[in-house]
């Protein structure tokens, strides 16, 4: 009694609204506000399938809706007959009588069409009622179907499965009014029973409908959308032999170190590559390591200085590029780790890049998901463990090389024409006025463009010692900048780490802020640059050594002002970009080729 | 049954034996749900999780906000899920019946059902494969409503957690149906002048009788999950905001125009009278409002109409909620705790009528249909928030008269042990009777 007197309240509120608000006439009565889409120009993914179920046409035949549906392209509508919201049933079956009319014109489509009108008021709307509810829409070649069920209870699964919401509305002494509180739903289902849109009040209108039962029936017309997305454009690409890539190196480069106890083969590169760029390999599966070494970004991330990882935690360095990395002596800016198979489990296990818990968490990550199965068996003859992971991920890294650089072909190559004069300029500073071969070190045979050492430029102290600016320059918009306090920053920010470098290792009062020299292979690609990503371009580079770096006690003596004039330091920023390998396409292809693996993937 | 009868509230079905098909809301949902026009019992704040506090996992809370209720002003329920998974968003279906919350970290979606007993929520589906579904897609942010169906911002992508990325489209049910990736075709500029096609993505609005649906653009994973202060420091992550409203075919899902609107526009509120055919949007970065409005038959232009506070100090406006006679619009500034309220009756000139300071950071408004009851809560984002003493968590519910803002009741997330509250969404008995057994 209660629940009828609650309802019987809810029914006055709902009238007390409807005064307050007279109801608009619903769009399905008026012209429609906008052209109707053309048929074909798009597409109707399928909504899942429409349920089946027994119901009884107008002669109480019984039939079922699947067999109705076999074949034809179907409008179903639910209603009951002696419904008189005027935006209610009514509506939906002035919507069907207007595609009937249209229907009436085109024999061709109507062929191919059935409407369908079922009732959700068994008790009422018995198969003679429905035939007198349709009868009066009734024409030649027009497939029109008033259909209803035996009971409730043969009816109840049909609504459960259209997501049909219908209530029984009382009067005030809790007596069934026959009428009903229901969300207005036209289905249209195509001749495989599956639904291709759903209208409700504000979308139902004939021209609509007509555009999608023309579209769903000229599906192999259907144009792509017209738009492009350059990101997904740009993101496919083909397989590159990478075992043939790091047994063949490229001009300008020696021959690829390789650990006797991991020779490379092709089941290794495959398997390290498929797990760089599994973000399932994080806690909570949202962070490969292609996450902050980005492929199509010189293998780092040219969109932040320095890294985040798992939950947006701050990293406190740039991310280093990959390129070349087979054949560095020291891993890390720091230099902590010396083989590429010890290396991969720091970003694995740190709380603030992949976070997982423990090394036996990712070996049972791995043996869980079934796309891994067999694979480590295959390239190692044993099932995943802590070393052969490792070993695989380092595989795959030490294929990524890269050089044949222009610089390459001119210097190694003798090719008189790969290098621009003012590159070959820049070169000769590089290795005569302003030093730089000093620590980004070449041979006669080869360049690596570094000493494998590690030295203080005095970026690290600065950022350590130095002092805060009042304010910061911001950029809002592209050309709209501002200057933001540093106390505002200061109330967004978390306490910063600090940063050492090398002596967090060594503990070294003078290692302090010595930090690896890196190589410059393709360092066009890999901005913002230094260990911390403040320098954003190679200009802002060279123009920091020109200026002797910034005084500390640790400042590494082979740096001093250098005296460059303008002209000097565009010759030398020339000779930078000349040094990117003409595989770096190759390479991104070949990870754009790669799949990535996602929960569910 | 006695608290349902107290908690009676006024509403309109969509499509009801004797409802309307109801072209407003309690100001910001869906125009395809059932709407609460009277008082709402409940408000579901989908709640972060936060190291150090409690279970430290994200929540769905629900707040007692009926005056009626022996527990207003009380927290009645909260549903934990699991990790923190950057709880952002949330919203219903079009019958009302399930809530959708996304996190825009781990990409899951958790479907709560509301129906069976409005206070307590029942979380009956967890979408776990979103980025593999929708083939890249990461963020689920804004869930909008349209028949039987849910359509889904993304605001980033599995590739490079840059700001590229797609619409996501779902049945009710919870099965994938479709991506729509944003467009990046300059020919679709409003103004060719300029490359500004970012294919970023934020929130979505429609305007049926316009068959006109907009998106506007954000950022990618790598700036939204960042320190803010580090962000804000880094001249490369700065360069990464989005500049774009987009104008689609709602009908077709298919982009037709690109408008210029730099700054990262974020929440979009239409107005809701028939002959008001015009949309607001704020950017964050640049603190301004703009109008998305038609400005001759079937032509759309974006037009920067006011300023939000001192845009050089970036007060940083975050929500944004519309008035339901489409007078007044409230706009929330993060970095100053402000609430503004805004007289739109003319939508080309908006003129500020009125500020409140809400607490050292506010984020979400959400205001009652009638107007007379507005609700707040803190937290942007959960690297975003500020830190120590002014990282303030709340729930707080004021009274409107007009003129002044009087509070009613806060709640303290933090030392309720529940974390960062974010998004509200209202929540009445009366929406569900009919189904009363």
């Amino acid at each position: 009694m209660n629940a009828h007197f609650f309802l019987v309240l809810s029914l006055l509120s709902l009238a007390v609204v409807a005064a307050d608000n007279p109801a608009p006439l619903a769009p399905g009565y008026l012209p429609l506000g906008f052209s109707a889409p053309v048929p074909g120009s798009y597409q109707l993914p399928a909504l899942g399938s429409a349920v089946d179920g027994e119901v009884l046409d107008s002669d109480g035949n019984a039939t079922r809706l699947h067999q109705l549906m076999d074949g034809k392209t179907t409008v179903l509508s639910f209603i009951y007959s002696t419904c008189n919201d005027v935006n209610g049933c009514p509506l939906a079956t002035a919507v069907l009588h207007k595609i009937h009319s249209r229907l009436k014109k085109d024999p061709e489509l109507a062929k191919q069409i059935r409407l369908i009108t079922l009732s959700f008021n068994p008790e009422n709307d018995t198969p003679a009622q429905m035939r007198g509810y349709g009868e009066s829409f009734a024409a030649p070649g027009i497939d029109w179907r008033f259909l209803t069920t035996r009971s409730e209870r043969e009816l109840q699964p049909i609504l459960d499965g259209y997501r049909q919401n219908v209530q029984k509305i009382y009067d005030e002494k809790g007596r069934d009014t026959g009428t009903f509180a229901h969300d207005l739903r036209v289905y249209l289902i195509d001749n495989r029973q599956q639904i291709r849109n759903i209208y409700s009040v504000s979308f139902l209108h004939a021209d609509t409908l007509i555009s999608d039962l023309k579209t769903l029936l000229q599906t192999e017309q259907v144009n792509k959308t017209p738009t492009i997305t350059l990101a997904l454009q740009e993101r496919t690409g083909t397989a590159t032999n990478l075992l043939n890539n790091a047994l063949k190196p490229p001009l300008g480069l020696p021959p690829l170190p390789m650990p006797s106890d991991n020779p490379l083969t092709a089941e290794k590169i495959g398997l390290g590559r498929k797990l760089f760029y599994d973000r399932r390999l994080s806690l909570n599966n949202t962070f490969s390591c292609a996450m902050c070494h980005i492929p199509e970004q010189g293998f780092t991330s040219n969109e932040m200085a320095t890294a985040v990882g798992i939950e947006g935690r701050t990293v406190r360095r740039n991310s280093p590029t990959l390129y070349n990395v087979g054949y560095a002596e020291h891993l890390f800016h720091d230099g902590r780790e010396n083989t590429l198979e010890h290396q991969v489990w720091g970003p694995l296990l740190a709380h603030n890049e992949m976070a997982n818990p423990s090394i036996g968490h990712v070996i049972g990550k791995i043996n869980h998901n079934a796309d891994y199965q067999g694979l480590f068996e295959q390239a190692f003859g044993k099932p995943p463990n802590m070393e052969n992971i490792g070993m695989t991920l380092a595989s795959y890294q030490r294929t990524l090389n890269s050089a044949n650089s222009p610089f390459d072909r001119w210097h190694y190559g003798h090719d008189k024409q790969a290098l621009p004069a003012q590159a070959q300029r820049g070169f000769k500073l590089f290795t005569g006025k302003a030093g730089c071969s000093a620590c980004h070190s070449l041979t006669d045979q080869y360049a690596l463009f570094t000493d494998q050492q590690l030295h203080n430029t005095g970026i690290g102290y600065a950022e350590a010692m130095g002092a805060t600016g009042a304010s910061q320059r911001v950029q809002l918009a592209p050309g709209v900048y501002t200057e933001v306090s540093a106390q505002l920053i200061q109330s967004v920010s978390e306490r910063k780490t600090n940063d050492l470098g090398r002596y967090e290792i060594t503990q070294n009062p003078a290692d302090r802020w010595r930090y690896k020299t890196p190589t410059l292979r393709n360092i066009s690609l890999t901005a913002p640059y230094m260990h911390n990503g403040s320098l954003r371009s190679l200009k802002e580079v060279v123009e920091f050594y020109n200026r002797g770096g910034i005084a500390n006690e640790n400042l590494d003596k082979l740096i001093k002002p250098l005296g460059l004039t303008e002209r000097e330091i565009a010759d030398l920023t020339a000779f930078l970009t000349a040094l990117t390998g003409d595989n770096t396409k190759a390479l991104v292809e070949d990870a754009f080729a790669a799949p990535i693996g996602d929960s569910g993937f | 049954m006695n608290k349902k009868l107290k908690s009676l509230t006024r509403l309109i079905m969509v499509a009801a034996a004797c409802g309307a098909p109801a072209f407003a809301d309690e100001t910001c949902q869906s125009p395809y749900m059932p709407k609460i026009t009277g008082q709402e019992d409940v408000v579901y704040v989908w709640t972060l999780g936060m190291e150090g506090i409690g279970d430290e996992q994200d929540k769905m809370v629900t707040v007692d906000v009926n005056p009626k209720s022996a527990h207003y002003g009380k927290v009645v329920n909260s549903v934990s899920v699991g990790g923190r998974n950057e709880a952002h968003h949330s919203d219903f279906t079009d019958d009302r019946r399930f809530l959708w919350a996304g996190g825009l970290d781990t990409n899951k979606i958790f479907i709560f059902d509301v129906h069976t007993d409005p206070a307590k929520p029942k979380l009956v589906k967890t979408i776990t494969d979103f980025v593999a579904k929708t083939g890249g897609v990461v963020g689920p942010h804004s869930f909008y409503a349209l028949p039987g169906r849910m359509v889904i911002t993304g605001l980033s992508n599995n590739k490079d957690h840059g700001g590229r990325t797609a619409l996501a489209e779902y049945t009710n049910d919870g099965a994938y149906v479709a991506t729509y990736w944003m467009p990046t075709d300059q020919k679709l500029q409003d103004d060719q002048s300029k490359p500004y096609a970012d294919g970023y993505n934020y929130d979505v609005r429609a305007l049926p009788r316009k068959n006109l649906m907009l998106t506007s653009s954000f950022t990618g994973w790598s700036n939204y999950m960042m320190d803010f202060g580090k962000m804000l420091a880094d001249p490369e992550a700065m360069k990464r905001f989005g500049a774009t409203v987009v104008q689609w075919d709602l009908h077709t899902r298919q982009p037709k125009k690109i408008f210029n609107v730099p700054g990262a526009p974020l929440e979009l509120r239409c107005a809701w009278k028939p002959d008001h055919n015009y949309c607001f949007t704020s950017t964050a970065l640049t603190s301004k409002i703009w109008l998305i409005y038609e400005d001759k038959p079937g032509v759309w232009k974006a037009k920067d109409v006011a300023d939000i506070g001192e845009p050089a100090k970036v007060p940083l406006p975050v929500d944004i909620s519309i008035s339901s006679d489409d007078s007044k619009l409230w706009v929330n500034t993060f970095l100053d705790g402000k609430t503004r309220l805004f007289d739109v009756s003319d939508p080309f000139h908006p003129k500020q009528v009125y500020e409140k300071k809400i607490g050292t950071q506010v984020n979400m408004v959400s205001s009652s249909w009638d107007g007379k009851r507005i609700y707040y809560t803190s937290s942007l984002l959960a690297n975003w928030d500020k830190k120590g003493v002014d990282n303030e968590q709340f729930f707080k519910s004021y009274t409107w008269d007009g003129k002044e803002l009087k509070e009613q009741f806060a709640i303290d997330f933090i030392k309720e042990k529940l974390g960062r509250a974010h998004q509200m969404k209202f929540g009445a008995y009366s929406l569900y009777t009919a189904q009363a057994k």
